[in-house]
């Protein structure tokens, strides 16, 4: 526990002196939200429908079901909204600043309001530096982003992965490039 | 007819004298000045004259001999006088006979040209598939016989290419090839990145890292028999930089449970994890010490990205470079002395080779995107992969001279050559 709140502590002391003044000024109240809570939301029932098809059919996740149409419809309208499905990142940096916590926190709201969706935080390298350092910056890079998910009580249905340098947006050599390729990605599922 | 044998006979001619140019521009006081001729042949046995010129190549790659041909073919005693002359030192003859449809005999000879004495002479029998395997054999054994030492020829490489194919999909490839990067095999095709090939020091199984998952996992594949890929067990969280200790039994992993990235040794028979660094920040890219007594790796943990080496029986973890603010993927040498490794000069990503006594740093290469140096096994060479433009470049720089020669370019990239130990 110690180590969440030193950790998310240096990723937001630029902005901020101490986490109680953080979570005043940029984020809203960490809440507890349980499985029975959620079911109470019209949105959510929808969900309900999907997790119970998920099931009759042996939980295929990947494969293309009538759940994951539904998913899509709910994260395709949450898409149209002003939120980044994508952030980045300064070279070789893991800091969060305070526009991309915004961000975050609306994808935290999001995934509160629909408890059945899955969320894969999907980090990335520029190609500058060796392929392994990159794929554990890239993994450090998502984590950053789950530390914060994490304060909403989410870190369980967050997956990370890291894909490194593997693959680019842009495969240039400049850069122009290497600042849309040193990110993390948001993936529903 | 008699035209074409002419034009043929001045073509080879020509370039009997390119070859020789080449050696005289190389030629310094290191460099130990041999004449390899073209094999005689006896009946139809052409396919064999490749030897000779297969050891030329091996030869002028060590950086440690100058290999010229002749220009007509030494039969039996060569005029030892003439060739003092010349300042040539030792003289390689050979002789090929087919006999039967698919088999040769080959016999060779190394003459020195001062005492006129045979320093090395032998026969086979060789099927028509081993004529490369047979060229880099008799490298090996001349390279003994001329120096008192082991030659790194008669070995092979593993390296990972990757070809656009339209449609933003890619396809990764796993070869492995002779040690002059030649008789290429593809042991393993994905849409999903592969990184990170190392041969297991008994050369039977390779180890590397796949997201065929979706995620990165370390997998041993068994190139010459029939036996399954194997999968490491799940970690939680990223596992990669496989690389193996010298009794091949255990790898060292960069894995990242609990989110943060360390060095793991993994026994296969029992699978024990023992976790070898612990420090917050990034850790990867470890390998063995010769002797299986240190491990080197990179880590941000000063801020920069820098080299360390941790003696195993004392647990003291040094940092190894000081020189550059970026220095990564470093490999030790097989005497254990010194290290290579990615070294950033400006912009620029280039092969450097650290005395770890002495702590010198010698830059090899002068190219923008060198990556991945990996010894050849008697530490003689330096092999890298290079990108330029569209194409690939696998590459050897000798130690002695840091001369570069390119083995070979491929359309795409190429990527993180490894050297495997002798064959057995």
């Amino acid at each position: 526990m110690l180590k969440i709140i030193s950790l998310t502590t240096i990723v937001l002391l630029s902005s901020c002196s101490s986490v109680d003044d953080l979570y005043k000024k940029v984020l809203p109240k960490p809440r507890t939200v349980t499985i029975e809570d959620r079911t109470e939301n019209t949105q959510e029932n929808i969900i309900k429908v999907d997790q119970s098809s998920f099931q009759s059919q042996g939980f295929s996740r990947s494969g293309v079901n009538t759940s994951n149409i539904v998913e899509s419809v709910v994260v395709a309208d949450f898409r149209n909204t002003d939120v980044s499905f994508i952030l980045y990142f300064s070279y070789d940096g893991t800091k969060i600043d305070e526009d991309s916590i915004k961000q975050i926190i609306k994808h935290a709201d999001f995934m509160r309001n629909n408890p059945a969706l899955n969320l894969r935080l999907e980090g990335h390298a520029d190609e500058r530096g060796s392929r392994e350092y990159n794929l554990a910056l890239g993994e450090n890079r998502a984590l950053s982003v789950k530390e914060i998910l994490g304060l909403y009580d989410l870190s369980s249905r967050v997956e990370v992965i890291s894909l490194g340098e593997e693959k680019p947006v842009l495969q240039q050599h400049d850069e122009g490039a290497w600042q849309k390729n040193r990110r993390v990605e948001f993936v529903y599922q | 007819m008699r035209q074409f044998i002419v034009f043929v006979l001045s073509l080879y001619t020509s370039l009997t004298w390119a070859v020789l140019e080449v050696t005289i521009l190389k030629q310094d006081e290191n460099v130990f000045p041999i004449v390899i001729s073209d094999f005689s042949v006896v009946g139809d046995a052409n396919q064999g004259k490749i030897i000779a010129h297969v050891m030329r190549d091996n030869f002028n790659r060590s950086g440690k001999f100058s290999a010229s041909s002749a220009n007509y073919v030494i039969n039996n005693k060569p005029n030892f006088d003439k060739w003092k002359a010349k300042k040539i030192e030792a003289i390689v003859l050979g002789k090929l006979e087919k006999i039967s449809k698919k088999v040769f005999n080959v016999e060779i000879e190394l003459l020195d040209v001062y005492s006129n004495k045979i320093l090395y002479k032998d026969k086979f029998a060789v099927h028509n598939s081993g004529i490369r395997r047979i060229a880099h054999y008799l490298s090996d054994q001349i390279y003994h016989a001329l120096l008192g030492e082991r030659g790194s020829f008669d070995t092979r490489l593993a390296y990972i290419t990757v070809t656009n194919k339209g449609k933003g999909e890619r396809e990764y490839r796993l070869e492995i090839s002779d040690s002059d990067a030649q008789n290429p095999q593809t042991i393993l095709k994905s849409k999903e990145p592969v990184l990170s090939p190392v041969w297991s020091p008994d050369q039977n199984k390779i180890a590397y890292v796949s997201f065929r998952n979706a995620r990165s996992e370390v997998f041993i594949q068994y190139p010459f028999v029939r036996r399954k890929t194997q999968k490491l067990p799940y970690f939680d969280g990223i596992a990669s930089a496989p690389s193996w200790h010298p009794n091949g039994k255990s790898l060292l992993l960069t894995l990242s449970k609990n989110g943060n990235k360390d060095i793991y040794s993994y026994q296969l028979a029992s699978k024990k994890l023992t976790r070898l660094t612990t420090d917050v920040g990034i850790d990867t890219e470890a390998s063995y010490s010769p002797e299986g007594d240190k491990i080197v790796f990179t880590s941000n943990r000063s801020g920069q990205v820098q080299v360390y080496i941790k003696d195993l029986k004392t647990s003291k973890i040094n940092r190894a470079t000081f020189k550059g603010r970026y220095n990564a993927k470093a490999v030790f040498s097989p005497n254990g002395k010194s290290l290579a490794m990615v070294h950033r000069v400006g912009k620029d990503y280039r092969i450097a080779l650290l005395d770890i006594a002495t702590k010198d740093l010698t830059i090899m290469t002068n190219n923008q995107l060198d990556e991945s140096p990996f010894f050849s096994p008697n530490g003689g060479m330096i092999i890298f992969a290079t990108n330029k433009g569209n194409s690939g470049v696998l590459s050897v720089v000798s130690i002695l001279d840091r001369q570069t020669f390119e083995l070979a370019s491929k359309a795409g990239e190429v990527r993180e050559p490894n050297w495997s130990h002798y064959l057995k």
